[in-house]
């Protein structure tokens, strides 16, 4: 045992775990999982739900988990008859008033009040002669519906706006059964982290308006991603169905973004199922573009590589995964190359409660990948750099108004009717960040992994693969 | 060498047909005063005797309330049962923003008729019907879809019902 440890047992488990400890998270390194709805690891505890309620040794009563810190030789005992009534007891009080309406609730599937009750609740009601209590659907914000009826009351939502969110504009109106969770009658749920209370609320009383009534919890195939909002790097769970995006949520990761999103990232996913992409390779012939096979397209690229020398500009997104900057500066390192990207800037909003977090002005994923990877932030004069140059390949940037006399090749997920672009020598269709499998560089240099959460459209393949092919090819890069 | 065939006398009643050929037919006429047991289907369907049981499984029936519309709320537990994967189910909102289904077919060709639908429904909103005449013109009219499971009137299945395991 290391030094400094408090040892305890809890369920027969021995744990050793740092002074300090709240005896819910000792249970999680037990492998023991206390129910609870209150507390929650990202917020103050509050101790108000008396769901963790659990037997200790000595202790003159039953204490709840989440607000006991644990002491030398503590023997904690979770499924201890006393424990366990107690527990089942509360979830008896919180469904005399809760509608059991799981079959048209967002929630259902993965509520907590749901699994609770499942797993330790009691089959029947003795309040059955009794009406519940109603109170109407309410409209908190842009993006957060209030159902008072599903409300258990748990206070995290009023605990994220007071405490992370610094904006306590949520708080608990009226007392004892009557208590509801009420919003200042002048302001509205509109903090640009507002919404984390959706993803906060163990049952399904605050819902998304973005996400009503789309799809069933289990329905979802979930995939781990990073964030393409800003540059901070949030680490998100995409979930998909039928291989459409319909959620992002946030995925916990103490180092970043703890265990929230901001709400430009949570909405910011609907691009990633665009239906106009490019699905096959386009080359150009006859003045107009027409589609063929990778092998053409392939032969079209590497003539105009192998037939061209001198400059050549890589204009690419910041958005792109290291692998295709790093892919693409290789292909073009036969050349004098210079490489430039554009970011769109936004307003930084920060979340005062994390420090080091916030939804920050540079929206793009990868900045700092493709500034470590040779790239510049000098767009105009790249700009104008390809008005020469012999050789220019524009790595899915749609909307770029590039110029040039030499060869213009693009790689891109989608082409407008009149983008610049149409004038390229050959169109290779890629993927999108969720058809694929990268590696982003947030603002502080964190190399974070995403992965692919529904196949590509057509024939399009990664930009990484696209451009590593061609490398290869052009003897560049290591055969594999 | 010719072979020696044994031939074996036997009485006169025993080899000839005629009393066995009367005993026969005094068999098939005695049917003629039996009762009768054939029903005249399609005219008749169902006798005193014999009636399609209650807890038959066959061609679904969405029931409605008293408004007409149908009862279902697009919980999406029929699709996620269902072992043929024959409902196709997209969940929307009707006028008043409640929960109500876009989309709800049912592929009766597909449909291996279990009745774990019926079973799973939180709403008692689709159920499997008492109802065996199919038949189309056409394949594609045997996805039913809502309105069409909606108007559908016959009775529907009581299923098996474990604290009456023998239907009495």
């Amino acid at each position: 045992m290391a030094d400094g440890l408090i040892n305890l047992t809890i369920d027969g488990a021995p744990v050793s775990v740092p002074p300090g400890t709240l005896v819910i998270e000792a249970a999680k390194q037990a492998g023991v999982l206390v129910p609870h709805y209150c507390y929650h690891p990202g917020l103050p505890v509050a101790g108000v739900c008396r769901m963790c309620l659990v037997e200790i040794e000595k202790a003159p009563k039953l204490q709840i988990a989440c607000a006991t810190t644990v002491t030398e030789g503590m023997v904690v005992k979770t499924q201890a008859p006393a424990a366990k009534d107690a527990r089942q007891s509360v979830l008896e009080f919180l469904l005399i008033n809760h509608p059991l309406d799981c079959p048209i609730c967002d929630q259902a599937g993965e509520c907590e009040l749901q699994d609770f009750v499942f797993q330790e609740g009691q089959p029947g009601t003795r309040y059955g002669e009794f009406a519940k209590r109603f109170n109407p659907v309410e409209d908190f914000g842009p993006d957060v519906l209030y159902v008072p009826n599903r409300c258990i009351l748990c206070t995290r939502c009023v605990r994220f706006m007071e405490d992370v969110a610094k904006e306590p504009v949520l708080n608990v109106s009226e007392r004892g059964d009557r208590a509801f969770i009420g919003i200042h009658p002048e302001a509205r749920l509109d903090h640009p982290w507002a919404g984390n209370v959706v993803d906060l609320c163990p049952v399904g009383s605050l819902l998304s308006k973005d996400f009503l009534h789309k799809a069933r919890a289990w329905e979802l195939d979930k995939t781990a991603s990073i964030c393409t909002g800003c540059s901070q790097g949030c680490n998100i769970t995409l979930d998909t169905r039928d291989e459409v995006v319909v959620r992002v949520r946030p995925r916990p990761n103490l180092d970043i973004n703890r265990y929230f999103i901001c709400d430009h990232g949570r909405m910011h996913y609907r691009w990633m199922n665009r239906g106009d992409r490019i699905e096959a390779p386009l080359v150009k012939k006859d003045g107009g573009l027409h589609a063929t096979d990778w092998d053409e397209a392939f032969a079209r690229v590497l003539a105009i590589l192998r037939g061209a020398s001198g400059k050549a500009v890589a204009l690419v997104s910041p958005g792109a995964s290291s692998e295709a900057l790093a892919a693409t500066k290789r292909l073009l390192s036969g050349f004098s190359w210079t490489g430039a990207f554009q970011v769109v800037m936004g307003e930084e909003a920060p979340l005062s409660g994390v420090p080091n977090l916030a939804l920050r002005a540079e929206r793009a994923p990868n900045a700092k990948g493709a500034e470590q990877l040779g790239y510049t932030r000098d767009y105009a004069q790249a700009l104008a750099a390809a008005k020469s140059a012999a050789v220019v390949l524009v790595l899915d940037e749609p909307d770029c108004a590039v110029e040039t006399d030499g060869a213009l090749i693009y790689a891109g997920t989608v082409l407008g009717e009149d983008a610049a672009c149409r004038r390229a020598e050959v169109v290779l269709p890629i993927a999108n960040v969720a058809e694929e499998e990268g590696t982003f560089t947030n603002l502080d240099g964190r190399e974070q992994r995403y992965y692919q959460a529904k196949p590509a459209p057509g024939m399009a393949q990664p930009a990484a693969w696209v451009l590593g092919q061609l490398a290869q090819e052009m003897g560049l890069a290591e055969v594999q | 060498m010719a072979i020696g065939v044994k031939v074996m006398k036997r009485p006169t009643q025993q080899t000839s047909y005629l009393r066995a050929t009367l005993k026969g037919m005094a068999l098939t006429f005695s049917h003629l005063l039996r009762p009768k047991v054939t029903m005249q289907y399609p005219e008749e369907k169902s006798s005193k005797d014999w009636t399609l049981s209650s807890r038959w499984r066959g061609t679904h029936r969405m029931l409605t309330d008293e408004q007409g519309r149908a009862k279902c709320v697009a919980c999406g537990l029929c699709p996620q049962i269902c072992p043929a994967n024959c409902i196709k189910l997209v969940p929307g909102e009707d006028e008043e923003g409640n929960r109500y289904p876009l989309i709800y077919e049912i592929d009766e060709f597909r449909c291996i008729f279990c009745g774990y639908c019926q079973e799973v429904c939180p709403e008692e909103a689709i159920h499997v019907g008492v109802h065996y005449e199919n038949s189309e013109y056409s394949r594609d009219r045997f996805v039913y879809d809502l309105e069409r499971l909606s108007a559908q009137t016959h009775p529907v299945s009581t299923l098996w019902d474990p604290s009456d395991p023998k239907g009495e």
